[in-house]
């Protein structure tokens, strides 16, 4: 075994600032998550203080309400969302093929490449009061002009509707594979049996694509502790904040702006940990169903 | 002939082009509404309406005081040199710890795999990684955003089932030929895989360019932002501080509604410039690669 490791020195040495990065990026820093065990110290070593910042957590009442906010937002995210790049998909593959379903394929794929900091600006603008599209649609049908972005309750469907708007169309293209993956004699022989369309989307492709929205929808509840900070740092404000403050923008706030460093963290290790957990049980529950994993 | 008009003016099919028309009009009108008042004149931004695609009063004023403003033209440059640069480590890293790891009989490669699944579910804090980032004094530094998420391990495996797949007997001439692992990689297998490559090369480039929340905790100085961090000061905060420090500009004559919608454009316009290549390479990559991106 030693020759075999000297015969492939080369090969560790390619590996090497590869894991070195894990180490020091990764390891390193989940590594100092311990201290959400210790009262950080700026001077000195820190202090060990065992449970404590745990207990202060699971005793402040926002806690709740930021992991309900988490939970309320994800599930929006993965179960609400879920019929709509489906849907997509079959209006997609009902569209004839040519130029017209082609711009359709592309256009809505573009949001999926754009950063929330861009979509946030596209929407601002697009939902602005005085100069916005949706304002001037809904004066138009007899509406009142107003801000939903400030509104506390709208501002979860600002949220769902942005976040439908960059992936249904991205999304969809797993289920768009699988509709062209059916063999084409399976068309032919409903077809024959007299099948219109509905018959043939509730025969033939539903249930080809039973396969990728089972493990679709299993992986993604594996996330269900992440629901999209990045996309509510940029939709969050004084006004909504309560609503939309989850899990990472909470530990982003009172760990890095205002210096709770210890009492952040034992926030942010809690999720890692559910988080973790739930990636493990939804990968293996889905490669048992699906024989796909997450990985 | 007849048959095929008869179907396309079916009314189930005309309601649902009808559909999925205003489905793409919904992704486009925003962006095209924010492209027209990029480019219209300052005075009249404020009477447009949100469906208006075309400029009022063509006007390239917005953009000339955007690429004349010190921190934008820096920003962009960061932003450039972090996707590029990064990008390039990216691929090195990417692909030689793929190429190590689909070697035959190499020792180790199973604890390596654990090691490299368990980075991947378990990530680090972002106080955490702050922290490291400090004591590495790479703070305000952009070489900390270049080595942030050298290696995507979801890449990783992407490109070792690539790898896999090419055949040993390609290698054996080579080998006979006393060729080392370096040049093998560079001279076989980097040829034989530049669609799985360029796919790995896309996903990077393009999360490296819309990545802003890191930038905007490990890059605090103004000389060292990127774009997106600079966009979502001026346009999610409504900080205008940057653009209104120049001292040649009349104020009353420009409208921040209109620089807003051109910062946003420029930061758009790298993706739609490679939108076809993006397209291309992220598709093929999903297909193989299974669900998550």
């Amino acid at each position: 075994m030693l020759k075999r490791i000297k015969k492939d020195r080369v090969l560790y040495l390619m590996m090497l600032p590869a894991l070195l990065y894990f180490v020091i990026f990764h390891v390193w820093p989940i590594i100092e998550m311990r201290l959400a065990f210790y009262d950080y110290r700026i001077v000195g070593d820190n202090i060990f203080v065992g449970w404590k910042h745990f207990k202060t957590l699971f005793s402040t009442p926002a806690f709740y309400k930021i992991i309900k906010n988490t939970l309320v937002i994800s599930f929006m995210k993965i179960v609400l969302f879920f019929p709509f790049p489906v849907a997509f998909a079959l209006a997609l593959n009902e569209l004839r093929s040519g130029p017209f379903r082609k711009v359709v394929q592309v256009t809505s794929y573009l949001p999926h490449f754009l950063s929330w900091v861009v979509i946030a600006g596209v929407w601002y603008e697009f939902l602005s009061p005085s100069s916005g599209l949706v304002m001037d649609l809904v004066e138009l049908f007899g509406g009142e002009r107003k801000n939903l972005l400030t509104d506390k309750n709208s501002i979860l469907w600002v949220l769902f509707a942005s976040s439908t708007w960059r992936s249904m169309g991205w999304d969809s293209i797993i289920y768009l594979s699988a509709i062209l993956g059916i063999n084409a004699s399976l068309y032919e022989a409903a077809r024959i049996d007299g099948a219109g369309r509905w018959a043939t989307i509730r025969y033939i492709i539903l249930p080809a694509l039973a396969g990728p929205m089972i493990t679709v929808l299993i992986l993604n509840v594996g996330f269900v502790m992440s629901a999209g900070y990045d996309q509510i740092l940029n939709f969050s404000n004084d006004a909504v904040l309560s609503r939309v403050d989850i899990l990472d923008t909470y530990v982003y706030r009172i760990g890095l702006l205002q210096g709770q460093y210890s009492f952040a963290t034992a926030a942010n290790l809690f999720k890692g940990v559910i988080g973790t957990i739930m990636i493990l049980l939804t990968h293996f529950t889905s490669k048992k169903l699906t024989g796909k994993g997450a990985w | 002939m007849k048959k095929k008009m008869r179907q396309f003016f079916r009314p189930s099919n005309i309601i649902l082009s009808l559909i999925m028309l205003l489905i793409a009009l919904t992704m486009l009108v925003p962006i095209l509404n924010l492209l027209a008042k990029s480019l219209s004149d300052p005075q009249a931004v404020s009477g447009m309406k949100g469906y208006q695609i075309w400029p009022s009063g063509l006007n390239l004023i917005n953009y000339e005081i955007i690429f004349n403003n010190q921190v934008v033209w820096t920003a962009l440059k960061n932003s450039v040199f972090i996707t590029v640069v990064g990008t390039g480590v990216n691929i090195l890293m990417t692909t030689s710890l793929a190429y190590a790891l689909t070697r035959p009989n190499l020792v180790g490669k199973k604890a390596i795999m654990i090691f490299l699944i368990i980075m991947m579910i378990f990530e680090p804090g972002i106080i955490q990684e702050y922290f490291v980032v400090k004591d590495l004094h790479l703070l305000d530094s952009l070489w900390s955003m270049v080595l942030y998420r050298s290696v995507s391990v979801y890449n990783v495996i992407l490109l070792m089932r690539f790898f896999q797949e090419t055949p040993e007997v390609l290698l054996e001439a080579a080998k006979i030929d006393g060729a080392g692992h370096m040049r093998i990689l560079f001279s076989i297998f980097l040829p034989l895989n530049k669609v799985p490559i360029m796919t790995v090369g896309m996903f990077y480039a393009v999360y490296r360019w819309n990545e802003f929340f890191h930038s905007s905790i490990f890059l605090s100085s103004r000389s060292n932002t990127v774009l997106q961090v600079f966009l979502r000061q001026f346009v999610v905060e409504g900080d205008t501080t940057a653009l209104s420090a120049l001292g040649s500009i009349d104020l009353s004559a420009i409208s921040m509604s209109a620089l807003r919608a051109a910062t946003i454009i420029v930061t758009i316009v790298p993706i739609l410039v490679l939108y076809p290549f993006i397209l291309k390479y992220y598709t093929s990559g999903v297909l193989t690669g299974g669900v998550k991106e």
